[in-house]
């Protein structure tokens, strides 16, 4: 027991986003329930578990786009959970968010949407200086070129890579990705896979991604934590999950029913639908 | 019972509450972005959008509100002999009352509606989440450039409205009808005071902001999906129109008693 705090305290000194006893209720629904989680700088933290488990409620927690109903988040040692949305956007601007959807703006081009935090945040007034940046965030996401384009115009994968050129647009110390690869063809969210190591490895930067997709979370994972109903049910690196022993765990990764589940699902409606068929109600 | 009627009541008082923090927060937000010059190009544009786009809907408006008025009212005042009169009621109406409340009310309805369904959609699809994100303030970059768009170019609206209300009656009394145009004019120019005017244009300034604050704030608060917008919008239409309403008799009788401690011989005349 005593092990565990001193590693608990270690792991909070290295910790650059830190959560303690996060718990979020949306009216009666706790969505998640007394979460702690410290997350390591450098490393990539994959957040797993069922769709609706609270794993896009935790990470917009991370950058306080959600306040907690109750705990504490932390960036680099400050409480920011309760600071005001003024002084939230001097720290914001150390993230990164790649949304589920890409969150584009549709009215503006590529090249403006990357443009957008570096103008509002840089202090640079030349137009080349600013374009200049936005060929070097595109060329990083593999995209030089298409800084003309708007986003109706660009397939999913391309709109994932534009949401990421912009993430990275402000240099950010932790990029947090709410199921990057969701949507994509097999080809295409492997391209996402290895852009967001490259940002890891080639920039350092701490990434937490939220995902179902266990390809992608074996291959870019430190790190991976399982959330079922509002808990952290399992934590370890990609091997420790791999061959954990709880069955839910199991039945996730492996993306399988229990027997119990599978027998009630196929019984279910069947049935009803013997008895009554669309002709009968006709009649 | 009185359980459900508790909720219900503090479930309003949240939302009035709510409501009450946006707009202070626009205020106080907008205040600031005044001084700041990267909010201009974001004021241009929408002036463009706001403003420029819904010149001619509004000329329309002004010009129909005149004609009908004129062709409701001249043949009452023509069985009396005094259709030459006319013009001072088509015009004191039309600059006072009708040419403000159906400007506004046009525009509730072109420009509220757009700025619920857009915000509101940028809202659904995370696009204010990903503002935020950057650390950008969504209402200083969302909410501010519309706000003061409105609030500067609606009082611009309302005099084209209230030009084409007045050419309007003109065309119908005038050319239409045949009333002397001499008359016409002269009884207008001496029944139609430029606090008359004044107060048409200064109602603006308040419509355009409740129009404008109202929209934004139906947008930012939208339930998600297609339904969620679309139910923003009827509901930033109906709530933009009944404050328009509510503001113009509010207004009136503040006019009122500023007119009659200004000039309290001139009602008695």
């Amino acid at each position: 027991m005593k092990k565990n705090t001193e590693k608990n305290a270690a792991n909070a000194a290295d910790g650059v986003v830190v959560i303690k006893n996060l718990t979020k209720k949306f009216g009666n629904n706790i969505v998640l329930d007394d979460v702690s989680l410290v997350i390591e700088k450098g490393k990539t933290t994959v957040v797993i578990g069922p769709s609706g488990c609270g794993k896009t409620v935790l990470i917009k927690h991370l950058i306080v786009l959600l306040r907690p109903s109750s705990g504490e988040v932390y960036f680099k040692k400050r409480r920011i959970d309760n600071l005001s949305e003024y002084e939230l956007n001097r720290i914001r601007t150390h993230y990164g968010f790649l949304f589920q959807s890409g969150a584009l703006f549709d009215s503006l081009s590529v090249a403006e949407n990357i443009m957008f935090p570096i103008r509002q945040h840089y202090k640079i007034t030349k137009r080349s200086g600013v374009e200049e940046l936005v060929k070097i965030k595109l060329m990083m996401v593999g995209l030089d070129g298409f800084q003309h384009y708007y986003p109706a115009n660009l397939s999913g994968g391309q709109r994932k890579r534009v949401a990421l050129a912009r993430a990275i647009a402000l240099n950010p110390e932790v990029v947090l990705y709410d199921e990057p690869t969701t949507g994509l063809d097999p080809i295409r969210a492997d391209v996402i896979n290895e852009l967001i190591l490259k940002l890891q490895r080639g920039l350092g930067l701490t990434s937490v991604v939220v995902t179902h997709d266990m390809t992608s979370a074996y291959k870019i994972a430190d790190r991976i934590i399982m959330l079922h109903d509002g808990k952290i049910i399992a934590d370890g690196n990609p091997e420790h999950i791999r061959n954990h022993p709880n069955p839910v765990v199991q039945q996730f990764i492996n993306g399988r029913l229990s027997e119990e589940d599978l027998a009630v699902l196929r019984r279910s409606g069947v049935d009803l639908q013997t008895r009554l068929t669309p002709r009968d109600s006709e009649q | 019972m009185i359980e459900a009627m508790g909720a219900a009541t503090v479930e309003q008082l949240g939302k009035i509450g709510r409501f009450g923090r946006f707009v202070w927060q626009t205020m106080l937000v907008s205040a600031r972005s005044c001084l700041v010059p990267g909010t201009y190009p974001l004021i241009w544009t929408q002036m463009n959008i706001i403003g420029v786009r819904s010149v001619p809907v509004i000329m329309i408006t002004g010009a129909f509100v005149g004609m009908t008025l004129a062709v409701q009212t001249y043949d009452q005042l023509a069985s009396f002999g005094i259709e030459e009169r006319l013009g001072v009621l088509i015009n004191v109406s039309v600059v006072k009352e009708l040419g403000p409340v159906l400007a506004a009310v046009m525009l509730a309805g072109r420009v509220g509606g757009a700025l619920t369904a857009e915000l509101g959609t940028m809202n659904v699809t995370e696009q204010i989440d990903a503002v935020k994100s950057m650390g950008t303030d969504p209402v200083q970059y969302l909410v501010v450039p519309r706000v003061l768009s409105c609030l500067l170019l609606t009082p611009l609206i309302i005099i084209y409205a209230d030009l084409m209300g007045v050419l309007g009656g003109y065309f119908v009394s005038v050319i239409l009808k045949g009333v002397n145009s001499q008359p016409y004019w002269s009884f207008s120019a001496s029944g139609v005071e430029l606090w008359d005017v004044s107060i048409g244009v200064i109602k603006g300034f308040f419509f355009g902001t409740a129009i404008a604050v109202i929209s934004c704030y139906k947008g930012f608060t939208c339930k998600e999906g297609a339904h969620g917008v679309g139910q923003a919008c009827t509901e930033a239409f109906v709530a933009g129109f009944i404050s328009i309403l509510a503001l113009n008799l509010a207004l009136a009788m503040v006019f009122k008693g500023i007119y009659y401690m200004l000039w309290p011989l001139k009602s008695l005349i």
